[in-house]
């Protein structure tokens, strides 16, 4: 018997969210049993589970036009959010005009318009993709600007009495020292990409997790809807997880990184 | 632990209902099914005239967010009475919401496939080739495929998109689709509120495709604790649907008095009066409002049964689902 084999598997950074979730799993069942809590208004974990083997065809294919909104709303944020960081970060008259907008228009809830973007751009992937991209949007212009503008000064100041140019100076310090927060606003944005595609389907859609979740909800078919719900948590989970790791390999030498393998080792 | 906390429970609700006999009128909720439009008129011309007042009832209309919502937190006690679709109280009955119909106020299905009358849509061989819209889970997305069924039409015989409420509607005014499924006294006004366009809806129930719609449920648990509450209740309501009947124009004028943003007078009389035409059933024409007849809920069930997606084997018999027992 190896007590430090057994207690690294059980407190290993993949099992430890497992046990919570089979703790709360277990809560669950046991509230829905001590309080008598009605199957129309809680569903118990094992109807859901059941629903989630049985639909599991279905929801899959149903999750594929979800995670492909996502991506497209995730892509698009990235695509226009770095770029607007970057104005807004290199240049107080851009940052001036634009920021304050920016803030105002992220509260507008992206519920109250999404009907809109069915009537201006169809019943196609479009109004997902834009739903997503407008939710996702936001938290990476913020996490960027904040990661550039809390670049060293000394740092800065050094690489310029060195003569390097305002290309060596971004490559070598700006960046490196920003994308630390740029990928904090990324993983905050993918799984808020997530949110918005089935916003973007609720609206209007045949198709993805939002129509099953409108499905379930119309047939008071709850487990059905707990079941979809625990889709698109794994989908959130596993983009989020897709944007970490790309993090590990971009900035392996960050003290967030660091600190975990020390835990692990 | 736990009997303490019920014995509190009891003790808490004990005190909340002391004043409320005490003082001879009770605070009841009425939850609605959706936003005020003119198919609730009737309530609010009830409770402007009193008629609620005078059974010791403190009516308190509260908007609803859809028939599903409703029938939820009436079973769950948050609110006394519901205005509610009756087939889908039903549907969450047979998963063991203790909910019960005791008054159906629309006997004749409003169900409609509707679109502009510019677009000629005048009888189903005409939904050929158009774009229909409609909302996927809702009870009228279940209905359509037996309304295609009796008027032999196929699903490839037109094109189908789906969206929420508002998307439907929204699809239908910027031509993105042709017709929507909605209900003749809802959206036919909601769409002619928005273009000033005449509407054309073909009803469902005139095709062989019938099937009760809203109605006033309660929490069985309430028709034992309190079955006077509910007679009285019913009694006001019917009186309410009556005089409403009688006097359309001032069923509306109270609506807009208590909920100003909920329409626009000359539309809205016109939905309440397609409302009116639908308080009675193929079986029972000269009965007075929410008595619904045997054979019109018997159907009911049969067509949930057969396409509503009411799980048969625990469907049981229509009586376990309403009753006229309170109405008078």
């Amino acid at each position: 018997m190896n007590p430090s084999w057994w207690s690294r598997v059980v407190f290993s950074a993949w099992v430890r969210p497992i046990l919570l979730i089979g703790l709360l799993l277990v809560l669950w069942e046991l509230a829905i049993l001590v309080f008598r809590i009605p199957p129309y208004l809680v569903p118990t974990p094992i109807a859901v589970v059941r629903q989630l083997v049985e639909e599991w065809p279905k929801l899959l294919r149903e999750s594929m036009f979800t995670t492909y909104a996502t991506l497209g709303g995730f892509g698009l944020a990235i695509a226009f959010g770095i770029p607007m960081a970057l104005l807004i970060a290199y240049s107080r008259t851009v940052e001036s005009f634009v920021y304050p907008l920016l803030v105002f228009s992220q509260s507008v809830p992206k519920v109250a318009i999404a009907p809109l973007f069915v009537v201006w751009f169809g019943f196609g992937i479009i109004p997902k993709i834009i739903a997503a991209f407008l939710l996702a949007f936001f938290p990476i212009v913020v996490a960027t600007v904040v990661g550039f503008k809390s670049v060293e000064r000394d740092m800065l100041d050094l690489a310029r009495s060195m003569k390097a140019t305002r290309m060596q100076v971004f490559r070598r310090i700006s960046l490196p020292q920003a994308l630390p927060s740029i990928f904090g606003g990324l993983k905050v944005s993918v799984t808020l990409a997530v949110v918005g595609a089935v916003v973007g389907e609720f609206v209007g859609s045949n198709s993805g997790i939002g129509y099953v979740l409108q499905i379930a909800n119309g047939n008071f078919d709850l487990p059905l809807m707990f079941a979809a719900l625990t889709v698109l948590s794994f989908i959130g989970v596993l983009l989020f997880a897709g944007v970490d790791l790309v993090e590990r390999m971009m900035i392996p030498w960050h003290v967030s990184q660091r600190s975990e393998f020390h835990a692990t080792a | 632990m736990f009997k303490r906390v019920a014995i509190l429970a009891l003790a808490l609700s004990a005190l909340g209902a002391i004043p409320a006999f005490g003082e001879g009128k009770e605070k009841v909720v009425l939850l609605l099914n959706w936003y005020t439009y003119s198919e609730h008129a009737p309530f609010y011309l009830g409770k402007e005239r009193g008629y609620f007042e005078q059974e010791g009832i403190d009516l308190d209309i509260q908007e609803g967010r859809g028939s599903g919502l409703t029938v939820q937190a009436v079973a769950a006690g948050t609110a006394t009475f519901g205005y509610a679709d009756v087939p889908t109280m039903i549907k969450a009955a047979s998963k063991g919401a203790p909910v019960m119909a005791v008054g159906v106020a629309l006997q004749t299905s409003p169900m409609s496939v509707m679109g502009f009358a510019d677009k000629n849509v005048r009888k189903p061989e005409d939904i050929k080739g158009k774009i229909v819209a409609v909302t996927p889970g809702d009870s009228m997305s279940q209905i359509w495929p037996l309304f295609l069924k009796k008027t032999n039409l196929q699903e490839a015989d037109f094109k189908q998109v789906a969206g929420d409420a508002q998307t439907k509607l929204n699809a239908v005014i910027n031509g993105q689709a042709d017709l929507l499924l909605g209900y003749v006294m809802d959206q036919a006004i909601k769409l002619q509120d928005a273009t000033h366009k005449p509407v054309y809806p073909i009803r469902f129930a005139d095709y062989g495709v019938n099937l009760v719609s809203s109605g006033i449920i309660v929490q069985k648990d309430l028709l034992k604790s309190n079955p006077d509450l509910v007679k009285r209740f019913m009694r006001a309501a019917t009186r309410s649907l009556e005089e409403a009947a009688k006097n359309p124009d001032a069923a509306i004028d109270a609506m807009l008095k208590a909920q100003p943003k909920s329409g626009v007078k000359d539309t809205a009389l016109v939905g309440l009066k397609n409302t009116i035409a639908l308080y009675h059933g193929p079986d029972n024409p000269n009965d007075r409002p929410f008595r619904v007849g045997a054979k019109n809920m018997a159907e009911t069930m049969q067509l949930l049964v057969e396409y509503g997606g009411l799980d048969k084997s625990s469907a049981g018999k229509a009586e376990d689902y309403y009753t006229n027992a309170y109405l008078p």
